[in-house]
């Protein structure tokens, strides 16, 4: 049996060239052909057109496409490409141009394609204006988000904000031993009204920078300050053996500061502190305004010892006396009844000795 | 917050075809053309796309200060300010921007007409 005639493809006979003048027509490229002596051009599609309008017609291809060094360039079964800018009728278009030699019946022509590319010329170079805009903002960001976190940095210790960044939360820290350094003035309500209050804020000020100095020299946290009161820690958030050397360090030269500003000055200060170590727990209190706080029996024990401080006196436990003697020079100060804590045995710290058994400070 | 217009319609995507389809049909327009005649279009458009970008809400700012000084030269007159707010609706609606949202971007617009059109030119 032979094959049914309807699957067997019927061929109609074709008429190429018109089929070859559609195609050229429907293709989205600009295209002609051209004589490569004479520069004349001896076709062109509707695209071709539609670019150059009547230039396509009155003028030849080196002068429509302004390449006037054009056919020594363009060799047979090479590629010449180019891009080229044209402006016709008040409108100007990036063409990606390309040019093939060939030889055709005896002559020797030369085939053009356009592409245009004034889209993608425009996009690419929105985009890189654009890119340029969005690593602007993103610089400005940056910055205000370093800012941001200065100011965290300044209110609470920097593994806590790295927390806070990291998991937008943070979990309360128990430190099983920290030492806590608690100062306020003697006096202070009294000054605060007898004196100006801008220049008494000053003064404070003055006074307070240089403690945060001081506090840093020995590894020490600031904890907050209320009014006249300042608070420092040592052990938190990063524990350190030293914590107690630390703070009495730190308490001894608070008081020296003070000391020698008050020889210059004409406000007298006079501080009372006190020192202790204990349990202590930190953490983030708030949620729209938040500070970094401690808390626990070495915060209120070095409450109770800077309560019992005489002026510019530094009051400590045996219990903190007797870890420290080693290395400064204390001195008894008798049994006090302490609240919370019952009887206790307290010293002042006087200076600290160095290891050749000098006294420092 | 409210989404702005910038955000809703697709933001740079969108606001880049939309300007690109924008000059195309200024370009067309034998009113406007000749201001462009001595333009570099590309950076035109990246302008135009970031300020009608401000307009609706996305990034980029342009002062009243900057959009004079850019404009100072060009002597442009109301009729040709009027001219392109009407290419500059039309297009918009090609791109199925909402009427009530057309408005808004135009009003935008219409609030710096006298930064952009030179007054000694509309006095002749």
């Amino acid at each position: 049996m032979t094959e049914p005639a309807k699957r067997s493809p019927v061929i109609a006979p074709l008429d190429l060239e018109h089929f070859n003048q559609i195609l050229l027509n429907n293709v989205g490229v600009a295209i002609a052909l051209f004589d490569l002596n004479t520069m004349q051009i001896l076709f062109n599609n509707v695209k071709f057109h539609e670019l150059f309008k009547d230039h396509a017609a009155n003028a030849t291809i080196d002068q429509i496409l302004g390449l006037p060094e054009m056919p020594e360039k363009v060799q047979l079964g090479e590629i010449w490409s180019q891009e080229i800018e044209i402006k016709i009728k008040r409108r100007s278009s990036s063409l990606a141009v390309q040019i093939s030699r060939h030889a055709l019946a005896g002559q020797d022509v030369g085939v053009v394609e356009c592409h245009n590319i004034s889209k993608i010329k425009e996009l690419e170079y929105m985009l890189e204006s654009y890119s340029k805009m969005v690593e602007k903002n993103a610089r400005e960001l940056r910055r205000e988000k370093e800012r941001a976190e200065r100011l965290l940095l300044n209110v609470m210790p920097k593994t806590v904000v790295e927390e806070l960044k990291e998991f937008g939360v943070t979990t309360p820290q128990r430190y099983d031993e920290a030492s806590v350094l608690m100062l306020d003035f003697v006096g202070f309500t009294e000054m605060s009204i007898s004196h100006d209050p801008t220049a008494i804020v000053s003064e404070l000020n003055d006074i307070f920078t240089a403690f945060d100095r001081i506090v840093e020299q020995f590894g020490c946290e600031r904890i907050k300050t209320i009014g006249d009161a300042y608070m420092a820690v040592s052990g938190i958030p990063d524990p350190t053996v030293d914590h107690l050397q630390n703070i009495a360090h730190t308490a001894l030269l608070f008081r020296r500061y003070i000391e020698r500003r008050n020889r210059t000055s004409a406000v007298k200060w006079e501080c009372r502190i006190g020192i202790a170590t204990g349990p202590v727990i930190g953490s983030i209190i708030g949620v729209q305004k938040y500070v970094y706080d401690i808390f626990g029996p070495g915060v209120n024990l070095a409450s109770r010892m800077e309560s019992v401080s005489g002026p510019m006196q530094i009051t400590m436990p045996a219990s903190v006396n007797e870890r420290i003697a080693q290395d400064f020079q204390t001195k008894p100060a008798g049994e006090h009844e302490i609240r919370g804590f019952g009887k206790l045995e307290l010293y002042h710290l006087i200076r600290s000795i160095d290891k050749q058994g000098h006294y420092i400070l | 917050m409210t989404q702005t217009l910038y955000e809703r319609y697709g933001g740079f995507a969108t606001v880049s075809r939309l300007i690109m389809a924008f000059y195309d049909n200024i370009l067309d327009s034998d009113k406007l053309a000749d201001y462009f005649e001595e333009v570099d279009m590309r950076r035109l458009i990246d302008h135009q796309t970031k300020f009608i970008s401000s307009l609706m809400g996305g990034p980029a700012s342009y002062s009243n200060e900057v959009l004079r000084n850019v404009h100072k030269s060009l002597n442009v007159d109301h009729e040709s300010f009027d001219e392109i707010v009407l290419i500059l609706r039309q297009t918009l609606a090609e791109f199925k921007i909402e009427a009530d949202d057309i408005e808004t971007v135009v009003d935008a617009i219409e609030e710096r007409r006298f930064v952009i059109v030179s007054e000694e030119k509309t006095a002749t």
